[in-house]
């Protein structure tokens, strides 16, 4: 099934880092002059049209060891930004990421070390934590205007075996009662099932019981070898 | 990003709109290529949810780049290596894009991993051993006055 996806890109082509002496990993403060509280001057980027000369470093790093890279964005530093920023910088951390991935392979191939292969974890990670920050804007929004805490809706529902899960919803073209495949499915528990239910959650309980009872056995060794020693508090 | 692991797409049915995806989690490595490809072509490795038209776009949209005809393919990882417990260990599969540039422009892999003359840091103990293994090497060499004759042959 191949849907034309278009990337909606806003205000990407406006904006680039500055050079690549700043790599996307160092927190930029970077405001638009006309909100800044200090005097400056407007700040003019020229956007950097490499085409796929932006798949590589800097010539200059090529066949180093080690390359110089800042500490991942944090979540706390992410929110501060506005959605534009964000927008913008995920687009700088993709083509990063795109840029690592093909020193790696390349690296592969010319069986060489890669310089510095910790700049794919730090990109990965500053990606997450800018998705999470994406989405508790979009949840707030959500709920603010709609009260739908999630985006996607669902239900708590009984599967076969007696578990009760969160079943989320699947978008049909049909009503469900036309749905042959979906009318298979069965979110009830048959009567039969509950002798087992009962038993599972006998073995849960006798778990989770000899567990209690294993913690609370050695603290109390412990105590008797070492009187004076101080209680952990886990 | 799990999130978009399993992503579901919403349902199309005739008049909806144009389905747009912000903040793509796809990522392209460009290779180079294994045999002699012709030299407007660009071989990538892409992810297996990607199509033509979304390497298309993507190149386009995000590095302005002119793209003509494109070609994919999927590469069977190989599932016959065998681990020290004889169980079969898989190599993930991939899937290969042949993108030809559009304007008659054309691309070579560059060299990305150039001999380079390492020179340690004054006063270092590197630079120290470096001396040491180039004076030993000094003594074990013989006189170059005797062209290269061994100390065999006497005088």
């Amino acid at each position: 099934m191949n849907i034309n996806l278009i990337l909606g890109i806003f205000i990407l082509k406006g904006w680039d880092w500055v050079g690549r002496e700043k790599s996307p990993l160092a927190a930029l403060s970077w405001r638009s002059p006309s909100s800044s509280v200090a005097p400056c001057r407007a700040l003019h980027t020229t956007i950097s049209r490499r085409g796929l000369d932006e798949f590589f470093d800097l010539p200059e790093n090529w066949g180093e060891t080690t390359v110089k890279s800042g500490a991942p964005w944090t979540a706390k530093q992410l929110r501060t930004k506005s959605n534009e920023d964000l927008h913008k910088l995920w687009y700088v951390l993709l083509k990063e990421k795109n840029l690592l991935l093909t020193l790696e392979q390349e690296a592969k191939r010319q069986r060489v070390p890669m310089s510095s292969p910790e700049r794919i974890r730090k990109v990965e990670r500053s990606m997450i934590r800018l998705e999470t920050v994406v989405n508790e804007r979009e949840s707030a929004l959500r709920m603010l205007q709609t009260g739908q805490e999630k985006a996607r809706p669902g239900a708590w529902r009984r599967d076969k075996f007696g578990h009760v899960y969160w079943y989320r919803f699947k978008e049909y073209a049909i009503p469900w009662y036309m749905n042959r495949r979906y009318k298979r499915k069965s979110f009830f528990t048959p009567k039969f099932v509950q002798p087992h239910i009962r038993l599972r959650l006998e073995k849960y309980l006798r778990q989770r019981a000899r567990k209690t009872s294993l913690e609370r056995r050695t603290q109390s060794k412990l105590k008797e070898k070492f009187p004076h020693a101080n209680i952990s508090a886990s | 990003l799990a999130s978009r692991a399993t992503n579901i797409y919403p349902l199309y049915q005739l008049g909806n709109p144009q389905l747009r995806i912000f903040r793509p989690n796809w990522f392209l490595t460009l290779v180079r290529p294994g045999k002699e490809q012709p030299p407007d072509t660009v071989q990538f490795r892409i992810p297996m949810e990607m199509t033509k038209y979304d390497v298309k776009n993507y190149l386009e949209k995000i590095y302005d780049v002119p793209v003509g005809a494109i070609r994919t393919r999927i590469q069977f990882g190989s599932n016959k290596k065998r681990n020290h417990l004889h169980q079969k260990v898989k190599q993930p599969d991939y899937k290969v894009a042949y993108v030809q540039l559009a304007q008659g422009q054309t691309f070579t892999f560059p060299d990305i991993f150039p001999e380079k003359e390492l020179k340690h840091e004054e006063g270092s103990m590197e630079e120290m051993q470096e001396k040491f293994m180039e004076d030993e090497k000094q003594r074990q060499r013989l006189d170059p006055r005797r062209g290269g004759v061994t100390e065999w042959f006497g005088l």
